[in-house]
């Protein structure tokens, strides 16, 4: 138990720093990027003057640190700010070429996270599912099966899969399986069912890397020698495989979940809601980055590292928890 | 406030439809859908502002189609583009140079049951031409309205100089606000209160919920439900048309407009439109600040070729107005494409075979008008073939759009920009003055003293035949002659729907005339 | 150099070797470089064999299906796009396009970042820690979010692409390049030549790098198609290299468009980029299993 807290404490403050500057350079980078959210707000026609009033009333000629100061006490207390496009509703709207526009009349970018999260939520484990169906049973085989055919077939698929730009897998798909056949719905959200075909898509781009991790975890166990001892028992193979080898492997396993996976799984969230309009959490950051929304952009990047980073403790935490479980 | 059953089923379609929000929908495959409803996936949205002089916004020009009245209404068919008929004002006519008078239509009530008078009238006018106004562009100019009784009003250009005419048309396109709203402008920001024939309900996400106007003065539409989903993605739009998710649609690609043509259960509809599409030099920089370079760029670029790939969204116009303007006609001279002409253009502002030629940048959007990228890459291509050193940049629109006007300093980026101008009205002054008078030239910031005094001269008429004749034989030569901008073609606007909507009409400028519209 | 025992030495040559020749000594590595091969000594010929053009438009011709199907003609072997240009030299060059940004941003990325991890990790301390920490907290933004923030704010174009490729993954190859130091600072040669009075860069430069590049340099391969599918992705989303220079990313992009009309503007590119890209990951696989057979002492 005091290991546990101290092992939290510990990297929850590491965590926090890290996270902390993430914001720093996320913030920095957008404002000192071109493009004016001011033109945005205010419509092309704004003068020049309307332009700076704005600037000045919603901050943005404040020196960065100062700006970024204020945005931090802010963050703590649980405001991301609002929007500078969406209004209340959640919409879109064009830019008001009258005056400076009133903020709090517009959406909360909280507000915006918290209706975008469900979808991407549904569609990551979606996604996560259908890469576990398709990576577990080719990496188990393959893991098991080392120097035999099986696995050189990991090998074939996961080069394969790896190779398939997500942009085009999923433009195939809808091809294929919406607009030619009918089968399945592509594109936006109205039920479950429109989830399933951007799941595919996410699932053939991260199961490579899962196919790998079993495969390899897998087979460095078998060789390990207590399979063999256990084996020498009397103890039956598919006992020790499912008792001990799969076991020991989850340990590996989950250090490939962590880092790679969460990182890719993000990334490809992003590019999947684009392609099928999927109004998830992605999809309202690529519309937020197009039109420079910056409260949103910054609010995601900061707890998309956020999450990264807690996903890391947990799973360090977790892969101590389950090693001292395993020593006999 | 009240809900009714209808309300509330109006509610729950539109949470339903809407997908993108709300987490109730989540899971529910099946969506409540009220009949009688109309789903419209439209290509923009509104602003934050529901005040129509808050912006120039063409989406929003469209959701007030549904929501106000204007004093006359406008069809602008291709064969009779000057035809007025009435709408809030039921006959009109000149006193003298500078004064109009309007007789209005009596027992016509607002959404929220005030009764409408000419006092609205002058409200309106006298708050939305005022140059501060955003949307005063609209205006020829500031106005002053006299109330003569309740039911007649009298519109004065003399305290302001220049003829009353001018808004003869322009009145087919001002949408007619409640005085006191006008004296509230808050109110006039946060819900829209017109006379038209769909009154506001709720937005919801990107979702707009409009309700049939009980009281409309022209009898209640048939529709009960319309819902106005901005939908940014052209395939999605279809897609969802296709699977009976949104019964109408807009702004199609051409080969999109082909195969749904072909589609069972889909209708589509093909009507030209008041937009002409234009490349705008930047013309107050090197090189077009030349007149020869801009000719030469224009005698480059071959228009049929351009239209081919265009196809079904364009129509060949020589004209810097589109073809249901007053004042259209097939421009004497107008530059056609002719490679030697704009090589001796070339040579002759010194940039032989386009030697010396800074890099030039062509910007153009990506998303919002059809094809906009491939017939970018063919102008630049055939420029490029001229010497024009010719580098494209395709922006998403709202990124365009920042970059589309001229900056407080002048300048705009770039070199040539590709853009559409469309107006709801048949006045030719909306296009012109805004983009060729050096008081405005938002666009291509052109200062030629020859095309301002040409441009007076055409408002300042005495009469509409003496106006017709100065605008076809002096205004529109001069300017293509001079060339600040190149008009490419006269938009087509090709929209599909489904078959259980009938009757269905597409105002040239985008608005949806509904109100005889049925859906089974 | 001559004072260096030469027993202690690094056999960093032979460890390359032994890693390739391992490799080469399975089909699949022949077959996947074969494959690569053809593909590239393509995109060199195809433009003066062929009697079409890449860039050139021929509005007439726009639309036409791969030469196989009813309607397709010479020398349009894969049919043409929505402005009649060859789909074929398309591809080929898109595939050029996108090997050169794959290549260029993972030699710039593994200069930097293995530069990095060995400087942090043999000097260690305060160095190390700066160092290390910076690498979490690029590690900490998601490539994709890093790519469409910087690249979606400005016009961008093969420089930025790079750059942001390059900013988005060197952490990976300090934090490998850092953890192999780490290990190899202790072995005999490194102190034998510390004793001898190499300097500090000396040893890093020609003794440390060496014999740890070779082993990270051959899974390098398997990012160079990584990078190539981050560049047709930004190329879709619109924030990559500009039209009218043809990457996979347009290609597909603007095909989406025709998708019911013109399937092949999408699908045709697509498997050919799948193609070489198997054939990448591929050789990258097989490499690395050879890379790691070789370290465990093996082959």
């Amino acid at each position: 138990m005091a290991f546990a807290i101290e092992f939290f404490i510990r990297r929850l403050s590491q965590g926090l720093l890290i996270v902390l500057l993430v914001a720093f350079v996320i913030f920095t980078l957008l404002r000192i990027a071109p493009g004016d959210p001011i033109r945005i707000i205010l419509g092309p026609m704004a003068t020049a003057t309307a332009m700076e009033e704005t600037a000045r009333e919603l901050g943005l000629r404040d020196p960065i640190p100062v700006q970024f100061g204020r945005f931090i006490v802010q963050v703590a207390s649980g405001d991301f700010g609002h929007s500078f496009i969406r209004g209340k509703q959640g919409g879109a709207s064009g830019g008001s070429q009258d005056g400076a526009p009133d903020l709090s009349q517009r959406a909360s970018v909280m507000d915006l996270i918290l209706t975008a999260l469900p979808y991407t939520l549904i569609l990551a484990s979606l996604g996560l599912i259908f890469a576990f169906l398709i990576a577990i049973p080719i990496g188990l085989a393959a893991g098991l099966n080392a120097g035999r055919w099986q696995q050189k077939l990991g090998l074939y698929i996961s080069s394969f899969f790896v190779s398939l730009p997500n942009i085009w897998v999923g433009v195939v798909l809808i091809y294929l399986l919406s607009a030619k056949s009918g089968l399945l719905p592509a594109i936006g959200y109205r039920g479950i069912a429109y989830a399933i075909i951007p799941a595919i898509v996410m699932a053939i781009e991260m199961s490579p890397i899962l196919i790998r991790a079993i495969a390899v975890s897998i087979a460095a166990n078998v060789q390990e020698g207590y399979f063999n001892v256990g084996q020498v028992r009397g103890i039956p193979r598919s006992k020790m495989i499912y008792r001990h080898v799969v076991r020991n492997a989850a340990v590996p396993l989950l250090n490939v979940f962590s880092a790679q996976m969460i990182g890719m799984l993000l990334g490809g969230l992003f590019v999947v809601e684009y392609i099928f309009s999927f109004p998830g959490i992605g999809l309202l950051t690529i519309n937020a980055v197009f039109q420079r929304d910056f409260p949103i952009i910054q609010a995601v990047a900061i707890l998309a590292s956020a999450v990264l980073v807690l996903i890391n403790i947990l799973v360090d935490f977790a892969s101590t928890t389950i090693d001292r479980r395993l020593k006999f | 406030m009240k809900t009714t059953r209808r309300q509330f089923l109006a509610g729950t379609a539109a949470v339903g439809v809407a997908g993108a929000i709300g987490v109730p929908s989540l899971f529910s495959q099946a969506f409540a859908q009220a009949s009688n409803t109309l789903i419209f996936a439209a290509a923009g949205t509104v602003t934050g502002s529901w005040d129509p002089s808050s912006h120039t916004v063409a989406p929003q020009i469209t959701a007030e189609g549904f929501l106000f009245g204007r004093l006359t209404h406008c069809p602008m068919t291709p064969e009779n583009p000057g035809e007025i008929l009435p709408d809030l004002a039921v006959s009109w006519s000149q006193i003298d140079e500078f004064t109009l008078e309007y007789k209005l239509r009596e027992g016509v009530t607002f959404h929220d049951g005030k009764p409408f008078t000419a006092r609205d009238v002058k409200a309106t006018y006298e708050y939305a031409s005022d140059p501060s106004r955003p949307a005063s562009a609209w205006y020829p100019g500031r106005v002053d309205v006299e109330v003569v009784d309740d039911l007649t009003v009298r519109l004065s250009t003399k305290a302001h100089g220049y003829p009353a005419l001018n808004f003869w048309y322009v009145s087919s396109f001002l949408p007619i606000l409640c005085a006191d709203d006008v004296a509230n402008p808050d109110t006039l920001k946060q819900r829209p209160n017109g006379t038209g024939p769909f009154k506001y309900v709720s937005t919801t996400g990107d979702q707009i919920a409009f309700q049939a106007f009980d009281g409309y003065h022209g009898g209640k539409p048939a529709i009960e439900n319309l819902i106005w989903a901005y939908v940014p993605d052209a395939n999605t739009r279809v897609l969802g048309l296709m699977n009976g998710q949104y019964h109408l649609t807009e702004r199609l690609e051409p080969e999109q407009y082909v195969s749904l043509s072909k589609e069972a259960g889909i209708k589509t509809d093909r009507s030209l439109s008041s937009e002409n599409k234009y490349l705008h030099f930047r013309c107050n920089k090197p090189p077009f600040d030349d007149v020869r370079v801009r000719l030469a760029a224009f005698h480059s670029i071959d228009r049929d070729q351009v239209l081919a790939i265009v196809g079904e969204a364009g129509q060949a116009s020589n004209c810097h107005l589109s073809p249901v303007k007053f004042g259209f006609t097939d421009v004497e001279g107008y530059p056609e494409y002719n490679p030697e002409k704009a090589q001796a253009l070339l040579a002759e502002a010194g940039y032989p075979n386009g030697q010396g030629l800074p890099e030039i940048e062509y910007i153009t959007s990506v998303g919002f008008y059809p094809k906009t990228r491939e017939y970018g890459e063919l102008i630049s291509a055939m420029l490029q073939e001229q010497g024009f050193p010719v580098k494209l940049t395709t922006l998403e629109p709202a990124a365009w759009e920042e970059q589309l006007y001229r900056r407080a300093d002048g300048q705009g980026p770039g070199h040539i920009v590709d853009v559409g101008w469309i107006t709801g009205s048949p006045e030719p002054d909306l296009v012109l003055r805004p983009n060729y008078h050096s008081q405005f030239a938002l666009i291509n910031g052109i200062n030629d003293p020859e095309i301002d005094a040409s441009l007076d001269k055409e408002r300042n008429a005495p009469n509409t035949e003496e106006r017709l004749k100065i605008l076809q034989t002096e205004t529109l030569p001069l300017i293509a002659a001079k060339a600040p901008s190149i008009s490419l073609f006269s938009s087509v606007f090709l929209r599909a729907m489904s078959n259980k909507v009938d009757g269905v009409t597409f105002l040239p400028n985008g608005p949806i005339d509904l109100r005889k519209a049925t859906i089974s | 150099m001559t004072d260096i025992p030469l027993s202690a030495r690094p056999r960093s040559r032979s460890v390359a070797h032994r890693i390739l020749a391992g490799a080469w000594a399975t089909t699949e590595m022949k077959v996947a470089f074969f494959i690569f091969a053809a593909l590239a000594v393509l995109t060199v010929v195809a433009p003066f064999v062929i009697d079409a053009s890449a860039t050139k438009i021929t509005v007439a011709d726009r639309f036409l299906p791969p030469i196989f199907m009813e309607g397709g003609r010479y020398p349009y072997l894969l049919g043409t796009d929505q402005l009649g240009r060859d789909l074929l030299l398309r591809s080929l060059i898109g595939l050029r396009n996108a090997f050169a940004i794959g290549i260029v941003s993972v030699v710039i990325m593994f200069v930097i970042g293995c530069a990095i991890g060995i400087y942090s990790g043999y000097r260690g301390g305060w160095v190390d820690v700066v160092l290390m920490r910076i690498t979490d907290v690029q590690m900490s933004i998601p490539v994709v979010i890093l790519a469409i923030t910087i690249l979606g704010m400005s016009r961008p174009n093969a420089f930025t692409v790079i750059a942001v490729l390059v900013l988005a993954s060197w952490p990976a190859y300090a934090r490998v390049a850092r953890s192999v130091t780490l290990a190899e600072r202790q072995k005999e040669y490194v102190r034998a030549a510390k004793i001898l009075g190499a300097s500090d860069l000396r040893i890093m430069a020609l003794h440390i790098a060496p014999s740890i590049l070779p082993s990270i340099a051959f899974v390098a391969v398997l990012d160079i198609a990584r990078m190539m599918i981050f560049e047709a992705i930004f190329g879709f989303i619109g924030i990559g290299i500009q039209p009218p220079t043809p990457t996979f990313g347009t290609i597909i992009s603007a095909g989406t468009q025709y998708l019911l009309n013109a399937w092949w503007i999408t699908i045709v590119p697509g498997f050919l980029l799948a193609l070489a890209l198997t054939s990448l990951n591929l050789m990258g696989g097989v490499l690395e299993r050879s890379r790691n057979l070789v370290l465990q002492g093996q082959l």
